[in-house]
């Protein structure tokens, strides 16, 4: 690997006043949570940093603290702890379950969310060294190439697939983002803060250059709300999704009175299902509903040449993880 | 026709042997105390970095070396410039290592720098300097300017006549004749059996490269004191690797010692010598200081070898009564630029067929090399015929273990086996397993989604006798010490040599040490290849051990500092019969027809592998095995960019090897034999789990779903596109 300087933030505004300092002298700048993944990246020389400005020394960043509007999750915490937290494992099953489910016990003790939620895609390309979109290049080998792992909703020009388990389970949750950056924070719905190629070939998001990722805002939950997060891998573990799902049903006896249904692992971003949503609300889920849920969910991808197989993939998640939710046998 | 019946009642109970004993070095191991190549710090060390094509197909025009040179650090630099050494173990002609004879007759080298370079990855040049950083950068620094050329992947692609030339004499590897022809092996007369069958069944099937993915990637450190060479490198043979490098660097034997005291996993991508170790020799010499190389994982995935990639095209002609008449096989194998092992597959053998008839293509390509990997023609072999058998035995309305049973290989006129038990080994499955509760007779027939199914699938290989050296002694304390040349690439070769001399000598496992894994220090032994080092070297301390009881009977203990010592050499042969383990796997998975995914519910594996020396770690072999077959069969693929020439698949994440939660809980029974070869009755045992597995998991999916996948892996998509 280059070698790079390690700087320690004091504070979320000491991070980017760091990450400012670095910048205007010319150097490249990273920020670092558990590291898992930059560390690969950087040795692999996908990423060169010159300074990585590491989060972990700010305090109260890793805590699951509620409020009357909801909970904030610090941005910080692993994603062992945020598996393994109450409030989220019974409020939040949804997140929990996708936190729990991320890569492997070694990567969750040291993995954060804010690092999960912003990880860089896992296409083996971009991995691999090809000058790529991603990679600041002009091009997206995967679409005549190898697309196995693909994406069949949202791609073009580059056609990656939004590799973290979380963010689907927090756009279901309809979560809010405080990001903090050189000008102040601001706020940003789960749902816009990630964005498609067409916006931002190189970017999965909206963070721009010496913003964090600060905390998560989730609103509180009603009474029937329940959820669950579905996850296919290409083993039994260590594989990111090749198809997920989020969902979150938000019941009233046997009734579904707002759904709310994000897929991961298909599309460059969490892929939202705005219409499948509207055919389950004021419904009662049966089989025969999640049926034409899952049908209607797969309606609009197109398939590249050697990923065709997540659309049935795609249509069995749905249909499962929504009778799952909905308690239909 | 069994010679044995049921478990261990073969074999009479011995006092050591047979007894579960954990490895005795178990705990250096586990707690981080164990001595690993990457571990060795010598006084004033250099650290190497390797600069690797990344072209597959390139003509070197011109390197650069000014800028790294001027790097503060940097204290040497070699490329197929400035060393000329011959890799004689990275390549072979036909099955045959590179010999001074075959030398004479050959006229294909390959160089620890080969310039064209023909794959991504092959070394273009090494760097050794101050630390790891310095050396990174220096090769950077490193400017080559490269003649790119056209190249080909694909192994049918290469056969083709338009196809680009790798070598000049084109693209089928030559044999040790040199002549650049397929290798075609027959027997009977293939026509003759075709016109007996009532029905021919063909199939085309396909295997690809999965790599060997040892824990430990390679590494060496190499240290010159005047005209020595000491090395220190994970190898599965210390003699083989000894004698490698004296020969490739043209100094004498003596001249070289090999140090291994542990090492991180084999599985055959550390037989002989590497050219990490020629490279890092040369390295140290040219710095005069001592240097240490080590691959990251992504050059150990594409700069080593992995397991040769597969097109196989079955006829098979069978009677109405499920009589097998003829079996025909063209096989194109795809090796790499350079032919590091056979690139045959097996097979045929294990089926009783008076008329066969096998051509093989082993073609160059410009892909990662191929060559030894556990079983290294067999899981690919074995998943093609084995799958096609089964196919022809539903066709014929046979149950499959039924149909195997009658077609399998048998004592005969034309083939005599040391002891026989292929038979005794299926049929114990099978009861095991509950075949018949669990095999659906109508494949497919669940009602789904989750849909079950059964399958079988059974092996024999060689487990021949052969040379190996060992020592013994024993000081006035009465303490024995057995000095063997045995690494221990994973299955306990060390402990296994301590059992067998405590057995022999009569005394408990704690009075006597094992020497191991030094070539200053210990006498020749075969290398842990092909589950030959029991067999092989036990036999060796057997008879070393024996001596010295003589000795002792004679002369009595030694007395002071003296000691009393055996040496033997035994040449064991066996006369006009074959010696074979047997096995047979037995596995259920449970498809899900929705998702395309698979799991293994259920795996049963019956082995015969002689007299078991040690139950613990000869079942933990199977088990490991099994495990490595499990993502053979489902998930590993070492993946290339077809338009760039580039492996996209460079590590365990890509490759999906499986985890531990992947491997079922496989039940390992041995059906133990003394056929009175080796050491009291040993056979080997490290392939056997492995090898059969592919076949048995093809076998259940095919029952299950009623679809046969003809092509390995058997992923997700390919499940998925088989039931659209």
């Amino acid at each position: 690997m280059k070698t790079f300087a390690n700087s320690n933030a004091k504070s979320l505004q000491d991070a980017t006043r760091r990450s400012q300092q670095a910048r205007g002298a010319g150097q490249h700048v990273a920020f670092a949570g558990g590291g898992s993944d930059l560390l690969a990246l950087i040795k692999d020389r996908v990423i060169s940093p010159d300074v990585v400005v590491n989060l972990k020394t700010i305090t109260n960043l890793n805590q699951v603290s509620r409020s009357a509007a909801g909970v904030t999750i610090g941005g910080q915490i692993t994603l062992d702890a945020l598996s393994r937290n109450e409030t989220i494992r019974k409020d939040y099953a949804v997140l929990a379950e996708a936190a729990g489910s991320v890569a492997t016990p070694q990567i969750r003790n040291v993995g954060t969310i804010a690092g999960n939620v912003c990880q860089r895609p896992w296409c083996w390309y971009y991995r691999n060294g090809f000058p790529c979109y991603k990679a600041g290049g002009n091009q997206c080998f995967s679409f005549a190439g190898e697309n196995q792992f693909h994406a069949i909703f949202g791609g073009g020009p580059s056609y990656i697939v939004h590799p973290s388990d979380t963010a689907p389970a927090l756009v279901a949750l309809g979560a809010t983002f405080r990001i903090v950056g050189p000008g102040g924070e601001r706020r940003v719905p789960a749902a816009e803060f990630f964005v498609l190629p067409r916006q931002n070939a190189s970017n999965e998001n909206v963070l721009a250059d010496d913003e964090v990722l600060a905390s998560i805002d989730l609103p509180a939950t009603t009474a029937g709300s329940r959820g669950h997060y579905m996850k296919v891998l290409d083993r039994e573990a260590w594989t990111h999704a090749v198809v997920s799902a989020a969902v979150v049903l938000e019941m009233e006896g046997d009734l579904c009175r707002a759904a709310h249904v994000v897929l991961g692992g298909v599309a460059p971003i969490p892929w939202h299902l705005p219409d499948v949503e509207k055919m389950l609300s004021g419904q009662r889920i049966t089989e025969e509903l999640a049926a034409r849920a899952a049908e209607t969910a797969v309606s609009g991808a197109r398939a590249l040449s050697k990923n065709a197989y997540k659309i049935p993939m795609t249509r069995g998640v749905v249909r499962r993880a929504l009778l799952h939710v909905a308690q239909v046998a | 026709m069994s010679q044995q019946n049921g478990t261990k009642s073969g074999v009479s109970a011995m006092k050591v042997v047979g007894q579960p004993t954990p490895r005795i070095d178990a705990g250096e191991r586990v707690s981080g105390r164990a001595t690993y190549t990457r571990d060795v710090y010598l006084d004033g060390m250099l650290y190497a970095q390797m600069l690797r094509s990344p072209h597959p197909h390139a003509r070197i025009k011109s390197i650069d070396l000014s800028k790294a040179r001027a790097l503060p650090g940097v204290k040497a630099i070699v490329t197929h410039e400035n060393c000329n050494v011959v890799w004689g173990a990275g390549s072979i002609a036909g099955g045959v290592q590179y010999s001074d004879d075959i030398k004479k007759i050959t006229t294909q080298r390959r160089y620890a720098f080969n310039n064209p370079v023909r794959y991504v990855g092959e070394p273009i040049a090494a760097v050794a300097a101050v630390d790891r950083h310095v050396a990174e950068e220096a090769a950077r620094l490193i400017v080559v300017e490269y003649e790119v050329l056209p190249f080909v992947l694909d192994q049918e692609e290469a056969l083709k006549a338009d196809a680009v030339k790798i070598w000049p004499e084109g693209n089928i590897s030559p044999d040790a004749r040199n002549q650049f022809q397929p290798v075609v092996q027959k027997r009977g007369n293939i026509e003759d059996g075709f016109k007996s069958a009532d029905r021919v069944f063909e199939a085309r099937y396909s295997t690809v490269m999965c790599h060997n993915a040892q824990m430990e990637p390679r590494s060496c450190v190499a240290h010159w004191e005047g005209d020595k060479l000491t090395v220190y490198t994970p190898t599965g043979g210390i003699a083989n690797c000894h004698h490698d490098l004296a020969r490739d660097l043209g100094i004498p034997d003596e001249k070289v010692r090999v140090i291994c005291h542990y090492m991180g996993g084999n599985f055959g991508n550390k037989n002989q010598n590497q050219d990490a170790d020629l490279i890092t020799a040369v390295l140290a010499k040219e710095a005069g200081a001592p240097v240490k190389l080590e691959f990251s994982r992504k050059e150990d995935f594409i700069g080593m070898h992995g397991r040769w990639p597969t097109v196989q095209y079955y006829k098979v002609g069978v009677k109405n009564d499920g009589t097998l008449t003829a079996i025909q096989l063209r096989t194109v194998s795809n090796m790499g630029p350079y032919r590091k092992n056979n690139g045959g597959v097996s097979g045929i053998e294990l089926y009783d067929c008076e008329h066969t008839e096998s051509t093989l293509f082993p073609m160059y390509t410009n892909r990662t090399t191929a060559a030894n990997f556990r079983g290294p023609n067999d899981p690919q072999g074995y998943y093609p015929i084995q799958s096609h058998m089964d196919d022809i035995a539903y066709a014929m309305k046979m149950d499959p273990v039924d149909f195997v049973m009658k077609n399998m290989t048998k004592p005969n006129a034309r083939t005599q086996f040391t002891n026989y038990t292929l038979d005794e080994c299926i049929r114990r499955g099978a009861e095991l397993f509950e075949w018949k509760k669990r095999w659906k007779p109508v494949p497919g027939s669940g009602p789904g989604p989750m849909k079950r199914g059964a399958g079988v699938a059974f092996m024999s290989f060689r487990a021949g006798v052969g040379s190996s050296s060992a020592v013994v002694t024993v000081d006035a304390k009465e303490q024995y010490t057995v000095y063997v040349g045995v690494t221990d690439v994973g299955p306990g070769a060390k402990t296994t040599m301590n059992i067998i001399a405590a057995e022999e000598l009569g005394v408990p496992l704690s009075r006597v040490n094992v020497v191991w894994g030094d070539t200053d220090t210990c006498p020749y032994s075969v290398g842990e290849s092909g589950s030959r080092t029991t067999t092989m070297t036990g036999e060796a301390v057997v008879a070393a051990a024996r001596d010295l009881k003589k000795q002792l009977a004679e002369k009595g203990l030694p007395t002071g500092t003296a000691i009393l010592k055996a040496s033997a050499t035994p040449q064991p042969r066996i006369q006009g019969k074959i010696r074979n383990c047997f096995g047979a796997n037995f596995a259920e998975v449970e498809v899900d027809t929705e998702l395309g995914t698979v799991k293994v519910l259920k795996f049963v594996a019956v082995h015969e592998s002689g007299r078991i020396m040690n139950p613990l770690t000869a079942a933990s072999q199977v088990k490991g095995g099994v495990a490595m077959g499990i993502g053979m069969a489902l998930h590993e693929n070492m993946i290339y960019d077809q338009r760039t020439g580039i492996p996209v698949v460079t590590g365990y994440y890509f490759d999906r090897v499986v985890t531990h939660l992947d491997a079922p809980d496989v039940e390992v029974e041995f059906i133990e034999a003394d056929d009175g070869y080796g050491p009291y009755g040993a056979k080997g045992i490290g392939e056997s789990g492995m090898i059969t597995t592919p076949a048995a998991i093809s076998n259940a999916i095919f029952n299950a779903i009623g679809r046969r996948i003809k092509d390995l892996p058997m992923t997700r998509d390919k499940i998925l596109g088989a039931l659209a």
